[in-house]
């Protein structure tokens, strides 16, 4: 365990006071950060936590409007989707972006730099600039990958997004847009390994499996956990995905799919920002609950 | 070592046990909704703002409609417009809400004239908006626009537009149904075309046998309840007061036009796609012998979308059921203008709208079947003049116009997207229409009710 | 590509040098024989099977947009998905295109290169300096910061649409740039790449030791980690541009004027003015397929512009020396 040693000089240099050069530069570099964390982060996140408190003539309810939504007829139905959909969407995503990372690091570095530029380019064609891809890709009459969805028994749109498989095909969409980006992220982290530390590995005859699994992984550790957090906040807030392949089949999609989506009708459709509120903060508490626990477990707060 | 280092998410932990149970206990209002919930949703009477002659005014509309803003810009110079696009609502989209509900709650920034291509806007338009703002839209027959005006309209065309007497929109264009059918199709199989649904359904079947894979019509639109269902004078959502609404797909009016699909469904003849997909236009789209639809299918579906030739298309009175005194048609969509109750010129606004709903200057060569009369036997001549139809489709248009059954209400929740989402992914699981009346009836009834509206079962 | 010029490759000794030498344990096993030949061939095989299956996985539907524009909206569905159409087609898709309201398209782009630009250049500003203090300085409040920009992180967009609107409101900011520009300048998820990039690889001795030689604490921020931030600032920027580029929402609720819009707001006008979407668009439409194939092309290419602009930073500035010594 080497915290403590690392951590020695830090306690000291704390242990000066306010004084502290260190100290005082620290609150100048956050500086810029904070204004803007505060005015756009927690302004509206506290209003938003306020709103589900409350109700339309501004009076204290309680966690009435968290009732009133659990109540809702939707409710369990979105989040039995969304936890089905993490479930399958976090597995892939962690053990694909490792691996490909991983692989695309280890050989063949100037094919691997294109590699990834490929693997990246779905990342541009996010939300509204992929509608017509998926219309098309979805439908195994005029899909370029119509073979493979045949190959499924599938030949209209309507049996593609049959209800069964819409968490694994929400997997697909957003694995083919995303993972590219974080591809990116893992490669870039792994160059940051000296390679005196691989090379040592090596001559201490360790393979390339072993080396990716005792040096790499535990090296990717806090990258690891960021992605998580993150793949996992982006998983609860699922949104863009059903959306387009509602607009793509006609709306064969129910409008409450996910939970976010639930919130969105709450507050646009029914003008009911409290409740849309109230099911927000149930995502961001659960979403919460779970980064803090990766945090504590991967140490992504202290200093290596 | 590192618990110690850790002290707050536990002190965190135990403030947030708190604060919860302070929260729980100090509960004093109740979690009602919305604004319109807890207060009366009839409108308070129309008051409107402080007018400003000659005041600029801002319109919304969607990318198609903005040319006729434009043109009556060109026609009245002197006139200040600031026209922005949106989406127009359209494919479910509800932009002018979103934004309208963002706009009450400052207080400014609503556009004076707003296009929305689906009616079912009217029912959260005619409504107070948040924070007890009057609604947006206007009660036009309210002294905005002449009465004179507003009986130039086709008949029941603004039924939609009216709640609880008042008008708070002007129609744009009809979508009604009529039958449409491929003359050269059925002159070479030597089929007549059908006037009641029993003789559609004999003739479905038929063509099942005698030349399979030809159509008689696709169960698999999202509009399909508006064509079918409609038609058939299905209680789907009948509005009995502006937030009250019986909702009764048990009734044998629904459950004829149900068997009536599940049979040629089995058949054959009736396919479980849409008509836009990819996959129908690729391999089915020649095959269409007839096709109950709206009255833009003409040109958008058989002219842009299928490419059918020339001197094919035709179309037909809607079909009537043989048991019934007179045939009904639906209506599938039909764009509306609002008026902002809150515009400070109400004047020039009113001008606008009367314009580009009732000029044949625009109408006569709009895209859409106009709702103004006179309008409409303009558009129909430069129809006939396109040459494109094989016969006619004048006399088709002009009686099924006026035969939209009123029953069908314009519902804040849009029928499209509860069929498309309930009874279309297990028609593709096999299932029937049958025996999906119940699901697809409590999918209404739910959807109504979490918006606010009281479902009555007759 | 620059990539191999990077110092991490040529610092390495040049027999381990990768490209030609499929796995470590064939050079270390030396005599090893046929049985490790055979073994390097198969991690080979594996490693390009693999590697291509994602490739064509990622790819393949790229190609298709690519050759989409070139034909006509009959042969994008009728014709094979990968037949080339024509030259012409491209031609006339833009040619419509453009003339979808006066070339309403290219003012979608340079709105959002203003806003996209203008919120890249806050950010880098803001979040570098931020990401470096709270990986590298002590001060009371560096956890509940990383807590609260995880919390917000976290916090489903929706929710915070209505108090952004009328913060800007309040602000008198609704309907200018800034009602864009700032909130897309508040960039947590970047701060946090940042202080995991320097907590990983700037060692608290190298800045204790700097300290000591009685560097200023600006000091040892501009002389040795900014330096080394290349690759990091190359992430942030391109991850901020990207997600500005590709956001929605945010100008869709703030902007009130249609000359105003950035090219996704825009591109979803198109796509509703379309008949393939819009069903009561009537006649006249000359938005179908190919149109929206090439709109959707020619709004993301700024976007792999500046992927390619910011791979080259991305791994050649990484370690440029620091944790060598």
């Amino acid at each position: 365990m080497t915290a403590p040693a690392t951590l020695a000089p830090g306690r000291r240099s704390g242990a000066r006071g306010a004084g502290d050069p260190s100290r005082r530069m620290g609150y100048v570099f956050v500086s810029g950060y904070v204004v803007l964390l505060l005015a756009f982060g927690v302004l509206p996140t506290v209003y938003a936590v306020w709103l589900s408190i409350s109700n339309s003539r501004g009076q204290l309810v309680g966690l009435g409007n968290f009732i009133r939504t659990f109540a809702d007829y939707r409710f369990l139905s979105a989040f039995g989707h969304v936890l089905l959909y993490l479930v399958i969407w976090l597995g892939t995503l962690m053990v694909l972006v490792v691996g490909l990372a991983l692989m695309l690091h280890g050989r063949m570095r100037r094919t691997s730099a294109v590699m990834r530029f490929l693997y990246y380019v779905p990342g541009a064609l996010a939300g509204v600039a992929s509608v017509l891809l998926w219309l098309i890709m979805l439908d195994p009459a005029a899909s370029p990958a119509g073979w493979l969805l045949r190959a499924f028994g599938w030949e209209t749109l309507a049996q593609v997004i049959a209800p069964d498989h819409l968490p694994v095909l929400f997997t697909v969409i957003a694995f083919w847009t995303g993972a590219g980006g974080w591809i990116v992220i893992m490669y870039a982290a792994l160059n940051n390994i000296p390679d005196e530390v691989l090379e040592a590995a090596r001559i201490d005859g360790a393979g390339v499996v072993q080396t990716a699994l005792r040096i790499q992984l535990p090296l990717l550790r806090k990258w690891i956990a960021y992605m998580l957090i993150l793949a996992f906040a982006a998983g609860t807030q699922l949104f863009v995905e059903p959306q387009l392949v509602s607009t793509v089949s006609w709306g064969m999609i129910s409008d409450s799919w996910s939970p976010n989506q639930l919130s969105y009708l709450y507050a646009f459709q029914a003008g009911d920002f409290h409740g849309a509120a109230a099911l927000a903060v149930n995502l961001m508490v659960v979403g919460l609950a779970c980064a803090l626990v990766v945090v504590f477990r991967a140490g992504l707060f202290e200093r290596d | 070592m590192r618990t110690n280092d850790f002290p707050w998410p536990r002190r965190a932990a135990s403030a947030a046990v708190i604060a919860c149970s302070l929260l729980a206990a100090a509960a004093c209002g109740s979690a009602d909704p919305g604004p319109g919930a807890a207060e009366p949703s009839t409108a308070a009477a129309f008051s409107p703002a402080p007018q400003q002659a000659g005041g600029e005014i801002l319109v919304w509309a969607d990318a198609t409609r903005v040319p006729a803003v434009e043109q009556y810009q060109k026609a009245h110079p002197d006139v200040k417009i600031k026209i922005v696009t949106y989406s127009g609502n359209a494919n479910g989209a509800n932009d002018l809400q979103t934004k309208v509900q963002l706009f009450d709650r400052t207080g400014n920034g609503w556009p004076d004239v707003a296009f929305s291509t689906t009616f079912g806007d009217v029912a959260w338009a005619s409504r107070n908006g948040a924070q007890g703002k009057q609604p947006y839209a206007a009660p036009v027959n309210r002294g905005v626009i002449e009465q004179s005006v507003l009986d130039g309209f086709a008949k029941g065309a603004l039924d939609p537009c009216t709640v609880d007497g008042d008008v708070y929109c002007v129609r744009n264009d009809l979508a009604q149904n009529v039958l449409w059918y491929n003359k050269k199709l059925m002159d070479d199989f030597g089929y007549e075309v059908p006037t009641t649904w029993e003789e559609y359904q004999a003739l479905g079947e038929k063509v099942a046998k005698e030349h399979p894979g030809y159509l008689v019509g696709t169960a698999g639109d999202p509009w399909a309840p508006e064509v079918y269902f409609w038609a058939s004078q299905c209680p789907a959502s009948t509005l009995t007061a502006p937030r009250k609404v019986t909702v009764d797909l048990g009734s044998d009016k629904c459950t004829r036009m149900a068997g009536l699909l599940d049979t040629l469904i089995a058949a054959g003849s009736i396919s479980k796609d849409s008509v836009f997909g990819a996959g129908f236009i690729k391999e089915k789209a020649d095959k269409v012998l007839m096709l109950p639809g709206p009255s833009w299918y003409g040109q958008v579906l058989f002219a842009s979308t299928f490419k059918t030739p020339k001197n094919q298309i035709a179309a037909a009175v809607p079909l009537k059921f043989s048991a019934d005194p007179t045939n009904y048609t639906g209506n599938v969509g039909g764009g509306v203008w609002f008026i902002s109750s809150h515009s400070k010129n109400l004047k020039a606004a009113a001008d606008l709208v009367t314009w580009v709903t009732t000029s044949n200057d625009y109408q006569a060569t709009a895209g859409t079947y106009p709702a103004f009369k006179q309008a409409a036997t303009a558009w129909l001549a430069g129809q006939k003049e396109t040459g494109y139809f094989a016969e006619d489709v004048a006399p088709a248009f002009t009686e099924a116009a006026g035969l939209v059954w009123p029953g069908w209400s314009a519902t804040q929740y849009s029928q499209e997207a509860i069929y498309a989402s309930t009874v279309v992914p297990a028609l593709n699981e096999g299932k029937t229409i049958a025996s999906m009346l119940e699901t697809w009836e409590t999918a209404i009834k739910n959807k109504a009710s979490s918006l606010g509206y009281t479902v009555d079962s007759p | 590509m620059r990539i191999m010029d990077s110092p991490a490759a040529t610092a390495r000794p040049r027999a381990a040098r990768p490209a030609d030498r499929p796995t470590s344990s064939h050079r270390r096993g030396g005599a090893g024989g046929g049985a490790q030949r055979a073994r390097a061939a198969a991690a080979r095989l594996l490693w390009t099977l693999v590697t291509g299956a994602f490739l064509v996985f990622f790819a393949l539907p790229v190609v298709w947009l690519l050759l989409a524009p070139t034909k006509t909206d009959g042969q994008i569905i009728r014709d094979d998905p990968f037949s080339f159409g024509s030259l012409d087609g491209v031609v006339t898709a833009w040619r419509n295109l453009y003339s979808f309201q006066d070339g309403v398209i290219v003012s979608w782009l340079e709105n959002s290169a203003i806003y996209a630009f203008g919120a890249l250049l806050i950010t880098l500003v803001t979040s570098i300096p931020a990401g470096y203090g709270l990986a590298l300085t002590r001060f009371a409040g560096r956890r509940l910061l990383l807590t609260v920009t995880l919390l917000v992180m976290i916090m489903p967009n929706v929710a915070l649409v209505l108090p952004l609107y009328l913060e800007m409101e309040a602000v008198g900011l609704t309907g200018t740039i800034w009602s864009v520009i700032l909130p897309f300048s508040f960039f947590p998820f970047g701060v946090y790449l940042t202080y995991i990039y320097f907590s990983s690889t700037i060692p608290q001795d190298l800045l204790s030791a700097a300290r000591l030689d009685g560097c200023s604490e600006w000091r040892v921020f501009t002389s040795i980690a900014l330096p080394l931030s290349r690759p990091i600032v190359a992430l942030v920027a391109f991850f901020n541009f990207v997600g500005n580029w590709n956001n929605f929402f945010l100008p869709f609720v703030m902007l009130p004027d249609s000359a105003q819009y950035p090219a996704q707001v825009g591109l979803n006008n198109l796509l509703t003015s379309s008949a393939v979407f819009n069903t009561s668009s009537g006649v006249g439409n000359q938005i179908m397929r190919p149109e929206l194939a090439l709109a959707t092309l020619v709004t993301v290419v700024p976007v792999l512009l500046v992927f390619l602009f910011s791979q080259r930073s991305l791994v050649s500035g990484m370690l440029a020396g620091a944790t060598k010594n």
